[in-house]
């Protein structure tokens, strides 16, 4: 039996990892991320600002709850805490500790949750704070205490424990010295069992001072060598929401590998997925009765004699010229390994030579691994610097796992760029540009048609900078995710429809047609003669449907002999599979033939010689 | 819609010189038959691995036999028509291997070539073939007589076939003159000094035959010099037809041009999949794989399939939601659209954040000479401005809008749009980094120079003497080496059958690797790169040694299990790193003693003393669940002091399961008339399977 289960075991790694390179996360899991809200619900933070801008605390709401919406969508087993410090009334679990309330404790967030931020949102949400929980007292040490309960009461194993502190008050204490000691004790003693301290300080009038407090406080920056970037307070949702996302998400590598520039010369690095494909997650089986999530357990068994059978008394095969080839499981790993996981340097190339239509995977990152190889980001960050100042990026030959084929990259260097506010926009490292292979290239046959005249051009020139905007790579979301999402949020919250999605990849039509006015007009007068409609269908698309072909046995028989089976279309082949009752892994064309040729072959019983 | 050139087909005779004089070779050197097989051998595995359609005929000559349609009198003798046109497969491959031997006779090459040329009239009459060619491999060491040579011209051009000759000496460089494109080793000196006299005037006709401009012509001296052979090698790089995707391209409701897209560039997978069979009978139908589903619970109660329903995750939610309803309440759209969003700054849209697997060329719609003027306009302008457009792309109603940037592409002969997909907001992560600008990290002036000169003599991308780039690595040029190291294991599989897999092939291995002359140059600046940046590997935890220790496993354990294995192990390092268990506690006393033996922190001894004593505490309190756990506790007892020791301390072992039987015993005989055992909560069917639980595993545990 062990064997057995070491057999499903390696098969369900195999669906793993192919799942893992889609979606770019190979990680191994080893415990469940955590976060902490700790939001100080004191009068200031009520305060509405300047023009109706939203107060500090419906900015936080915002926040959390768009991280609430991300973690639902992007990793449903973190656990997240909301928790409200200087409050009036105090909730928490033993009700040991005055003016701390907490709203949620930690755990994974779902539907209800989300609603529950809703309702703290806005005006109303104001007035239900006030109702709730009201603005009293402050003692951060007793929050901070609460918090770390909060963490020692889960049984689950931890890997990563973040708090975030949102406060636009720079003195939560007043200046009382007792209190403000108890608060750093308190926070020390979190940060020495792991936990990642931040201040995501609010406006307030007269500026935020860290170092009068929170300095002590919050955790020191990952590099310890220097004192961090000192961030200015946020004054826009937009700016807490970057730096909240920034925060709230641990960084993981997908690997750690080598980057060797020679022999004896390897660099530790680590690889980044930092955009991966969002999908809609696959759906779960549930039992129909008890809307309990089923398990599903898949065997392999000999036909005939109905015995299980074990992972040795099953080969792999595949059918080329009409012969079925078989090999040993172990000899189809081994085919795929080159060599060991890896970047070799092959050499550099100038920018211009990285081609814009070079594009076959999305990229990923690379940063060094100082604690794997020491000495591996200064000699990183030297030859960062090199390749951004000669205008060069690094070819590799990259092995990104075991068993996997090689694939080059483009090393391309980008140095780190910081905002007005201090905060990193884009970090320093190499971006890993896959490059295709020959087989990836299709050969075209363009049209070709005469150029534009310089007027024709220079009127659609008109066109274009009357529709110019700022791209900004994070300003459309997913229609097709968001609205699976309101169908869920509808659904689980008992609503009556789900909520209306913006579908911000719709072009604005009116507002475009508007903008251009008598530009369309007179470009479509400088390039389209009188009567031609570019709506019209062209005529050949319009074929009837053809009727239902079939081939007879005879000429089966003659596209078998002859391997010309791929000439007849789907249709007709699936007809064929049906008519001689053969069995086929799927639909696509090929395992359609490859299946016809095997069972044919038998039953025509076609003369080898 | 599509290029109606590329559904046309060809036909190919390979006619091979089998003969006598194939067979002679100076010492040391390689046969002229076996290197014209071994190209033959190449070239059919190409068409086989890539599935043409095209076809292919096999014609021998100076076989002993004679085997060919124009056998007549006399005429045509020992000439051997070995497979007839169809579509090359491994049989004819094996044939190849085992059956084609050099013979004993001698033919007159002119007559071959006639016999191919009658069988491609012959055979592709009613066929839509496009490419008639004949591949004439021969030393032309037989007399031939010319008398019909420009018979033979005339009806090659009229037939339209090309003919291709493949020889196995080097021409002399003023012999060859006339440009030949397909010529491939112009620069090397000659050494066709030593030729006969058949030979010479053989030579004569070929250049005749080639004046007349259909030929082309290629030597095989040396399979490992001549990359005429290694272009064989390559298997054929997979070609697939582009399918055209017409559309139209708009900017607001007024504004649209016609337009078709095709695949430019995506990543290319290899169509066939394993299939499984079973390794007796090799059958595929004699396997067969079945899912069943069941319920989480201790019994795993099968479930039917048709009381499945889906549902989906929704944080902590889970939410049943049908099939019908999803598809009812789905994001929809209008389908098929590429409209234009806005336009922005090229440099706005970053080379790193294309996502998706593909580029795709809008080019203005077949036949449309307006549309192709009106994207030209649009091209243009953007090309100017430096602008590309933003997108809503859509491939078809069933498939999921993206939103894309369209750049301009102004080629010599063409122009199109250049499509990639973009990210939205949910794809990207916004992960910060620590800074490298850093006065720990930040490289001296020596470091940089080091890097500066390893940065110029790896530079592949260098002026020659006459001022011309040459690269010297194209990635975009090599074949995906995982299909050909692919094709190359099938087809040995396939044609040796029982023996073990190849090597990979020398000129695929070299093509992965740095090139030589690279290699040679940055030796030097290596070493100085060496000495400038001391790197020190820090000590990797004792992961593999403790994963051998443990497990007992040989060496030859595959790398997936191993990996498995690793990662069990870190879970429990990641166990420690909790660092908070000091003692054998209540709540899971077996995993608290794991620990604790392998944070080393207490002696072996105390440590079991304290899971003793917690497994007495757990049975006096006299409930399944404590029973179990007791269990679990020897269990890990057991398995710890194995590693530490080698072999458990048996007496204490064997006390504690005595201990637990003892009470188990005592469960299962006690007051048997009454439902429940005297003094604990203990039904009687609770103490049957406790008692028989505890049985099993001492069983169990004797046994190994």
């Amino acid at each position: 039996m062990a064997e057995w289960n070491a057999f499903y075991r390696n098969e369900d790694e195999e669906e793993e990892q192919e799942e893992g390179e889609q979606s770019g996360e190979s990680y191994r899991i080893t415990g469940r991320d955590s976060l902490v809200f700790l939001v100080d619900a004191s009068k200031e933070m009520f305060i509405k600002g300047e023009d109706g801008q939203p107060s500090n605390f419906d900015m936080t709401m915002q926040v959390v709850r768009s991280v609430y919406m991300s973690k639902i969508i992007s990793s449903h087993r973190d656990l997240v805490a909301l928790v409200f410090y200087g409050t009036e009334q105090s909730k928490n679990p033993r009700n040991s500790f005055k003016h701390v309330y907490v709203y949620h404790d930690l755990d994974e967030p779902g539907a209800k949750r989300v609603q529950d931020i809703d309702s703290l949102r806005g005006e109303k949400g104001a007035q239900l704070a006030a109702e709730t929980m009201g603005s009293g007292e402050t003692s951060l040490g007793d929050a901070l205490w609460c918090c770390a309960n909060l963490y020692s009461d889960i049984k689950l194993r931890l890997s990563h424990k973040r708090l975030m502190i949102f406060t636009c008050r720079d003195e939560p204490h007043g200046g009382d010295s007792v209190k403000d000691r108890q608060a750093r004790t308190k926070a020390g003693d979190l940060k020495e069992t792991g936990v990642v301290i931040d201040l995501m300080h609010l406006m307030k009038p007269g500026g935020f001072n860290v170092s009068l407090f929170f300095c002590d406080v919050i955790s020191p920056p990952e590099d310890e060598s220097e004192l961090g970037l000192q961030e200015e307070p946020c004054e826009k949702l937009d700016d807490l929401q970057k730096r909240v996302r920034a925060k709230e998400q641990k960084k993981r590598a997908m690997a750690r590998l080598n980057l060797c520039l020679g022999e004896g010369l390897n660099v530790a690095v680590g690889i980044y997925a930092t955009a991966v494909t969002a999908r809609k997650p696959s759906a779960i089986k549930l039992y129909r009765e008890t809307n309990e999530p089923v398990r599903s357990k898949t065997r392999t068994f000999h036909t005939q004699t109905g015995s299980l059978l074990l992972p040795s008394e099953i080969k792999k095969a595949q059918v080329y010229g009409k012969k079925q080839i078989v090999m040993e499981r172990d000899e189809v790993d081994a085919i795929k390994k080159f060599d060991d996981p890896g970047l070799l340097l092959i050499g550099f190339k100038p920018m211009e030579k990285l081609k814009l239509h070079h594009h076959i995977q999305p990229a990923v990152f690379l940063y060094p691994e100082e604690d794997q190889v020491k000495g591996s980001a200064c000699l990183f960050s030297a030859l960062l610097k090199k390749c951004s100042e000669r205008n060069v990026f690094a070819l590799c030959r990259c092995i990104a796992r075991r068993n996997y084929p090689p694939r080059f990259a483009a090393l391309v260097p980008q140095h780190e760029e910081v905002d007005e506010g201090n905060a990193q926009i884009t970090p320093p490292g190499f971006n890993v540009i896959y490059l295709p292979y020959a087989d990836d290239f299709r050969t075209l046959d363009p049209p070709h048609y005469p150029a534009a005249s310089q007027v024709q051009v220079d009127k659609m020139k008109e066109i274009i900078s009357k529709l110019r905007f700022k791209y900004r790579s994070d300003a459309f979301e997913n229609p097709v995710i968001q609205q699976h999402y309101r169908n869920l949020e509808a659904l689980a919250l008992d609503m009556m429809a789900p909520e209306d999605i913006e579908d911000l990849i719709m072009p604005k039509v009116e507002q475009i047609d508007s903008r251009l006015g008598p530009l369309v007009d007179e470009f479509k007068d400088l390039v389209y003669p009188e009567n031609y409609n570019p709506e019209s269908k062209p005529c050949g698309l319009l074929t009837e449907k053809k009727p239902k072909v079939e081939v007879t046995e005879d000429e089966l028989k003659v596209h078998v002999q002859n391997g010309t089976l791929a000439k007849l279309t789907v249709p007709v082949l699936k007809e064929a599979c049906k008519q001689f009752g053969v069995r086929t892994a799927g639909t696509k064309k090929q395992e359609l033939i490859d299946a016809l040729v095997i069972s044919l072959l038998k039953h025509f019983a076609i003369d080898k010689a | 819609y599509l290029w109606s050139d590329q559904s046309l087909l060809s036909a190919l005779v390979l006619c091979m010189d089998v003969g006598f004089s194939m067979s002679n070779s100076a010492p040391g050197e390689e046969p002229p038959f076996e290197l014209a097989k071994k190209v033959i051998q190449k070239f059919v595995q190409r068409q086989v691995f890539a599935e043409t359609k095209d076809e292919l005929a096999l014609v021998l000559f100076g076989t002993d036999a004679t085997n060919n349609p124009l056998d007549q009198d006399d005429q045509y003798q020992n000439i051997t028509v070995h497979r007839h046109l169809m579509i090359p497969d491994f049989e004819l491959l094996v044939e190849i291997e085992n059956q084609i031997h050099p013979e004993n006779q001698q033919a007159d090459w002119l007559d071959a070539l006639v016999v191919c040329m009658d069988l491609l009239q012959t055979e592709t009459q009613g066929k839509k073939c496009n490419r008639l060619n004949i591949v004439l491999l021969t030393d032309l060491n037989t007399q031939a007589s010319p008398d019909n040579l420009d018979v033979i011209i005339e009806n090659l051009k009229q037939a339209g076939i090309t003919l291709q000759f493949f020889l196995p000496f080097r021409l002399e460089e003023d012999e060859e003159g006339e440009g030949d494109a397909d010529r491939r080793d112009s620069g090397h000196p000659g050494t066709g000094k030593g030729l006969s006299r058949e030979q010479k005037s053989g030579l004569e006709m070929v250049r005749h035959v080639m004046l007349e401009g259909f030929l082309s012509l290629s030597t095989y001296v040396s399979v490992s010099e001549s990359d005429a052979i290694e272009q064989l090698c390559m298997f054929k790089r997979i070609e697939r037809r582009p399918m055209a995707w017409p559309c139209q391209l708009t900017i607001g409701s007024a504004l649209s041009i016609r337009i078709v897209g095709y695949k430019a560039v995506t990543e290319e997978k290899l169509k066939k999949m394993w299939i499984t069979v079973d390794a007796q009978t090799t059958k595929r139908d004699d396997v067969k794989r079945e899912t069943v589903y069941c319920l989480d619970d201790d019994n795993e109660t099968e479930v039917q399939k048709d009381d499945i329903i889906q549902g989906f995750r929704y944080g902590s939610d889970i939410v049943p939601f049908s099939k019908v309803d999803q598809d009812q309440m789905k994001y929809k759209h209008d389908g098929k659209c590429f409209a234009v969003l806005g336009f922005a700054k090229q440099s706005m849209v970053q080379r790193h954040q294309f996502m998706g697997n593909q580029v795709v060329k809008m080019f203005a719609a077949k036949d449309d000479e307006h549309a192709g003027v009106a994207l030209s306009a649009l091209i243009r302008a953007l090309d100017e401005l430096q602008m590309v457009a933003i997108v809503r792309y859509a491939y078809d109603r069933r498939s999921n809008p993206q939103v894309g940037a369209a750049f301009p592409c102004i080629k010599q002969d063409y122009e199109c749009l250049m499509y990639v997909q973009l990210p939205f907001m949910e794809d990207l992560r916004h992960f910060t980094f620590p800074s490298l600008e850093n006065k720990k990290l930040t490289p001296s002036d020596a470091q940089l120079s080091a890097v500066d000169s390893l940065i110029d003599s790896m530079m592949l991308v260098n002026k020659d003497e006459n001022g011309e780039q040459k690269d010297l690595f194209k990635p975009h040029n090599i074949p995906n080496p995982a299909f050909q190291r692919h094709f190359q294991c099938l087809h040995h599989r396939a044609v040796s059958p029982g023996t073990p897999l190849p090597a990979m092939e020398p000129w695929l291995q070299a093509t992965l690797d740095r090139p030589e002359v690279i290699r040679e140059r940055c030796r030097a600046p290596l070493e100085e790169m060496k000495r400038k940046f001391p790197l020190t590997e820090v000590e990797k935890k004792k992961k593999l040694k403790t994963s051998a220790q443990i497990f007992g496993k040989d060496a030859e354990e595959s790398d997936a299990k191993n990996e498995k294995d690793e990662a069990e192990e870190d879970y429990n390092l990641a166990d420690i790193a909790e660092g908070s268990v000091t003692s054998v506690g209540s709540v899971d006393p077996a995993r608290d003693f794991r620990t604790l033996i392998k944070q080393k922190s207490l002696p072996f001894r105390e440590v079991c003393q304290q899971l003793t004593h917690r497994i007495e505490q757990l049975l006096s309190n006299k409930d399944t669940l404590y029973y179990m756990k007791s269990i679990t506790c020897i269990q890990a007892f057991r398995e710890q002091s194995v590693k530490v020791n080698k072999h458990p301390p048996f007496g204490e072992y064997m006390m504690m399961w005595w201990f637990l039987l003892r009470h188990a015993v005592w469960l299962f005989y006690g007051d048997y008339d009454k439902d429940e055992v005297e003094g604990s909560t203990i039904s009687k069917t609770e103490a049957n399977q406790v008692y028989r639980s505890v049985y099993v595993s001492l069983i169990n545990s004797k046994r190994s």
